[in-house]
């Protein structure tokens, strides 16, 4: 096609038209706080798990690398704990919420996701796959995850923080 | 923050301890450790108040250390890369070789605005006496609004097919990259351009955008379709443009789309004169599907084009070469597809053993000119058969081997090694 500045311009319009239509959506999902109180009720006192040579080694060991924190903060009940983990999906941090209720994972949500692509790992279709999910043999799941195509490492970060989760609450009823 | 501001701080904390009262040794260091956390937000707002860090990491105590992944000022070093050997069942030669090495940097201005590149190294060497080529990639520019919109510009991959996109080593089957995605989609194929992408509903991906288009008068090669007329944005004539579009639905284990890429590519003759005034006009689509379950991993895909004035530019090609028998006949349609299967059959820790098959069907008619001697190239209707395996050692590092049998230019029919790694 040769240069034509009329359907040039219509494209820029309909570029900032659908711009205007999503600026209101960020990449925050949800307020980390706002996560914890939906699982309790109210934001109840936070706790720490300090990570101790032996747990650093463990968590290395699910991460593939080792954990860049001391301590982990989290909140929890006599059933169930809400943590609050960080991993890198290709190259971004993805910020996701996971509630761990007697050993298993009870839901999990993705509170920030940074990568301009891979985005589908935040969908309920792709989250609801960890429901019931606990720590098998070798720290691993007990199930596999479907992964998605072209979101690989994101998905990978996604199994990780899930076992890191699950590992840290049976470590904090210790 | 002055290291003075903590000292008093902690002054304050170890002030306030009467008022624990019986509080346990654990109760005090929390306390101690929200003032610690307190702190370092306040000294990251000070030292740093355009930057906004995210307020996960310093609240909830997880990332404390890692700057990179922040909203702001993280530079991040990507890349992969490929060794292969072949050896040719008919002549019995074998080569290996270093096929790419490609890195990248990807730098996050803000919290909205990204840069990403990849540059590749081909062959190992690149001097005037070598095959190998050195080539810039992508170099783009992303401003995310949300997910739904982020508008993108510079020189970036044009969404068609499953392998353009996402050509890293460990994310296909096989040493050798599919054929219908080399010969009819011109992978990897980029383009000078502004668009505009993002996910709206649950898991659809959408993609359009206007680019540099492709230049007829560059054609040089006569089996590879359209992919030698690409540009790849080294001073790309653009007297002719083109629009793209693509969709496409993901959800675990799932991915179907399409795409579609048209424009003129005369470019009124800058390349060759024989082609002023004349249209070209290239159009390419195509749809695949990925469907992933247990261990089974099926892939299709199917692509087409047709290029306009396809007797012209067979005419400005026999004009442009030295002789009639150094040039060739023009692409005139083009079409081919692949299924392949594969499936996991040893799964442990970051093992991963997938033996695979794949079917390719290529089907590029060229514009013949018999008077001139201009005819169907028969290496251009292709059948290749791949039979292998991919063994990733981590899922970011896969070994790979397999044999391939070609029906028309059986002097490809080869048993391959591979390496492949991403980062």
């Amino acid at each position: 096609m040769n240069w034509r500045p009329r359907s040039s311009l219509a494209l820029l319009t309909l570029a900032l038209g659908a711009a205007a239509a999503g600026w209101v959506r960020g990449e925050v999902y949800q307020e980390a706080d706002a996560f914890v109180a939906e699982v309790f009720g109210t934001v109840p006192a936070p706790k720490v798990l300090w990570l101790t040579k032996d747990i650093q080694a463990q968590a290395a060991a699910i991460l593939g690398h080792p954990p860049a924190q001391l301590r982990q903060r989290y909140w929890s009940d006599a059933h169930k704990s809400v943590w609050i983990l960080e991993e890198i999906g290709k190259e971004e941090l993805i910020t996701a919420g996971f509630v761990v209720a007697d050993g298993r994972i009870d839901h999990v949500r993705v509170l920030v996701y940074r990568e301009s692509r891979g985005q589908e790992v935040r969908y309920p279709s792709f989250l609801k796959q960890f429901k019931g999910a606990k720590l098998a043999q070798g720290a691993r799941l007990d199930r596999e995850i479907d992964g998605i195509a072209g979101a690989t490492l994101s998905v990978g970060a996604m199994e990780r923080m899930a076992r890191l989760a699950l590992f840290f609450d049976r470590m904090s009823r210790q | 923050m002055k290291k003075s501001s903590l000292g008093v701080a902690l002054a304050a904390a170890f002030a306030a301890a009467p008022a624990f009262g019986q509080a346990t040794v654990d109760q005090k260091l929390q306390i101690l450790q929200q003032e610690i956390d307190d702190l370092k937000a306040q000294a990251r707002r000070s030292a740093a108040p355009t930057q906004q860090a995210s307020p996960y990491s310093l609240d909830y105590g997880s990332m404390l250390d890692r700057s990179s992944g922040l909203a702001s000022g993280g530079t991040h070093v990507v890349g992969y890369g490929e060794v292969g050997y072949g050896k040719f069942r008919r002549s019995g030669d074998a080569t290996a070789d270093l096929q790419r090495f490609v890195f990248g940097f990807n730098h996050r201005f803000d919290e909205r605005l990204t840069f990403h590149s990849e540059v590749e190294f081909e062959h190992a060497v690149v001097s005037k006496a070598d095959e190998g080529e050195a080539e810039i990639e992508q170099a783009w520019l992303n401003y995310k609004m949300s997910d739904a919109v982020n508008l993108k510009g510079g020189l970036f991959l044009i969404p068609l097919g499953i392998l353009n996109e996402t050509h890293e080593p460990p994310t296909y089957y096989g040493v050798m990259r599919n054929q219908v995605e080399t010969r009819i989609i011109p992978t990897t194929w980029r383009e000078l351009g502004a668009g505009v992408h993002g996910v709206v509903g649950e898991g659809l991906r959408y993609d359009v955008g206007i680019t540099t288009s492709f230049d007829s008068g560059k054609l040089d090669e006569r089996t590879t379709g359209i992919r030698s007329a690409h540009q790849e944005g080294q001073q790309a004539n653009a007297r002719d443009l083109a629009v793209y579009g693509a969709l496409n639905y993901r959800r675990p284990g799932l991915l179907v789309g399409g795409g579609v890429f048209t424009g003129n590519t005369g470019q009124n003759g800058v390349s060759n004169s024989a082609l002023q005034g004349v249209s070209a006009r290239l159009t390419l689509w195509d749809v695949h599907a990925q469907y992933r379950v247990g261990g089974l991993d099926l892939q299709g895909l199917y692509a087409a084009g047709t290029l306009g004035d396809a007797d012209k530019v067979t005419a400005a090609i026999l004009a442009a070469a030295p002789t009639p028998a150094d040039a060739f006949a023009a692409p005139k349609t083009l079409k081919g597809g692949y299924v392949q299967a594969a499936y996991h059959v040893y799964k442990r820790g970051n093992f991963d053993l997938a033996p695979f098959v794949r079917y390719e069907r290529i089907d590029i008619k060229q514009q013949e000119d018999p008077a001139n001697g201009q005819l169907q190239d028969p290496n251009n209707i292709e059948r290749v058969k791949t039979i292998g395996v991919n063994f990733w050692v981590h899922p970011q590092v896969v070994l790979k081997a397999d044999v391939q049998r070609y029906a028309t230019d059986k002097s490809q029919d080869r048993f391959n090694l591979g390496l492949g790694f991403m980062f």
